[in-house]
């Protein structure tokens, strides 16, 4: 009995020094205390996930590329007369199509060649001209950069399609000037935070957006260092952040907001506060 | 005299009609069958005689050559390999470092909102249920018309929201929903 009351403590003494064990990130000198309770406010981080999947990079383009080849020289033969009737035109096109491909993968004086007398080329030919011409449709695929990219738009939801971006929006701070952040304000009696961040969303930017509050955990917080100068002590302001997506809709800001913008991470970086950045930062996607 | 015979009894199929009936119709050819069938049976069941090096088939013929030709050497192989996974090693690595940075945020938040007020904290704690829906919901949802109904009923709280797509190779081709109308919602 003394042996398990014994492996039961140290077994709580081990997660107790686990739980207490400072990281270096949280360690800074704990400032002044502020007499009266904290303003709270609620913030929303609404993210446009992205549309578009992420580009290959030059290495990986030519790592698969590598991949591809070494499958091509090992493979199993394709059993195309599974896959096709024999003798179709569909048929010919596929052996056509892969007599190129073979000469791409290999050069074009790698293969001996076929004794495909120039009758039966043209035959393959006008074949595959009858096959493009039965199946041209006008479903082109759109291109993966959108107007609005190059025209720098900032309110369009449709930039940087493989990005995260962000809204933000612009308002007069007290002393007169215009700051950018993120939608923000107070809760108001018995209401819970992530409630308020929605109800301030609404009231900021409108109701024409089909937008999802992820979860009632606040992501991040951020409170504006308090100077130690003033003689009465104000109280703190802290933000809680929450999380939001769009999915669909435009904002539709109110008189208060001046400018709004679908920014990425990096773009957020320069038009915001350096210590609203600061303590922004880590919540972002950087990609 | 004697060859045209037996090219008519050839003809014939053989036990089928008896010799004083004529045959008009061309007989069906027995080994035809479905030929969709027999392809897809051969496909899937490849035969178990072991007379060739493989059932399925087996290398080109000049496979020697062509692999050759692919690989530039062992060496550079490996290389290439390392190379590989070494990036992928710096794609993960990136991405754990983000989500790190990201938990280590929450959960300062959470401790500070601990700090500040523990019926917040307890709020933000809690839990949610799919199936519950708030007497508020139940309310409305009773004075909208049912098509209406069942569009507000279909966010669920804790749960991700249908309208959430996956990413694509390229866009759609009417682009971003601008145009989308409001449903009303509680908070």
């Amino acid at each position: 009995m003394s042996r398990l009351a014994r492996r039961c403590e140290r077994l709580s003494r081990n997660l107790a020094t686990v739980a207490s064990d400072p990281l270096p990130s949280t360690s800074s000198p704990r400032p002044p205390r502020p007499s009266s309770k904290p303003i709270l406010y609620s913030s929303v981080i609404l993210n446009r996930a992205p549309i578009l999947t992420p580009s290959p990079t030059t290495f990986e383009r030519a790592f698969y590329a590598y991949q591809q080849r070494i499958r091509r020289a090992l493979h199993n033969p394709f059993p195309s007369e599974f896959y096709f009737k024999q003798g179709s035109l569909l048929e010919a096109r596929f052996n056509s199509e892969e007599r190129f491909r073979e000469k791409v993968a290999w050069g074009p004086t790698y293969a001996k060649e076929e004794d495909l007398s120039p009758e039966a080329k043209a035959a393959e030919q006008a074949a595959m001209d009858q096959m493009a011409l039965q199946e041209k449709s006008d479903d082109k695929l759109m291109p993966r950069v959108h107007p609005s990219d190059e025209a720098r738009d900032y309110h369009s939801l449709d930039r940087k399609g493989r990005r995260n971006i962000y809204l933000i929006i612009q308002r007069a701070a007290e002393d007169g000037q215009l700051v950018w952040e993120f939608p923000q304000g107070q809760p108001v009696e018995d209401e819970l935070l992530h409630q308020a961040a929605q109800r301030e969303l609404y009231a900021h930017c409108g109701k024409n957006m089909d937008t999802w509050i992820v979860a009632r955990k606040p992501i991040g917080m951020y409170k504006p260092s308090i100077p130690t100068t003033t003689s009465t002590p104000t109280p703190e302001a802290i933000t809680f952040f929450f999380k939001g997506h769009i999915m669909a809709g435009q904002v539709n800001p109110e008189k208060f907001v001046k400018d709004f913008a679908w920014v990425t991470k990096q773009e957020i970086e320069t038009r915001v506060r350096r210590a609203y950045w600061e303590g922004v930062k880590d919540m972002l996607s950087d990609h | 005299m004697a060859s045209s015979l037996l090219a008519w009894c050839r003809s014939r199929p053989l036990s089928l009609t008896p010799a004083h009936v004529r045959q008009y119709a061309k007989p069906a050819d027995a080994n035809a069958g479905d030929t969709r069938l027999i392809l897809i049976r051969r496909a899937l069941y490849p035969g178990n005689i072991r007379n060739r090096a493989s059932p399925t088939g087996t290398w080109r013929p000049d496979v020697r050559q062509t692999i050759q030709r692919a690989i530039p050497s062992v060496q550079a192989h490996h290389t290439i390999e390392r190379a590989w996974l070494l990036h992928r090693r710096l794609v993960r690595k990136r991405r754990e470092a983000e989500l790190a940075r990201k938990f280590e945020c929450m959960k300062r938040a959470m401790d500070e909102l601990k700090k500040i007020d523990s019926k917040l904290y307890m709020e933000a704690n809690k839990v949610e249920d799919p199936r519950a829906r708030s007497k508020v919901e139940m309310e409305t949802m009773k004075q909208l018309p049912a098509l209406e109904a069942r569009a507000f009923d279909a966010r669920i709280r804790g749960l991700f929201p249908r309208e959430m797509r996956i990413p694509a190779e390229t866009p759609s081709k009417n682009g971003w929903n601008y145009e989308w109308k409001p449903i009303e919602r509680p908070l």
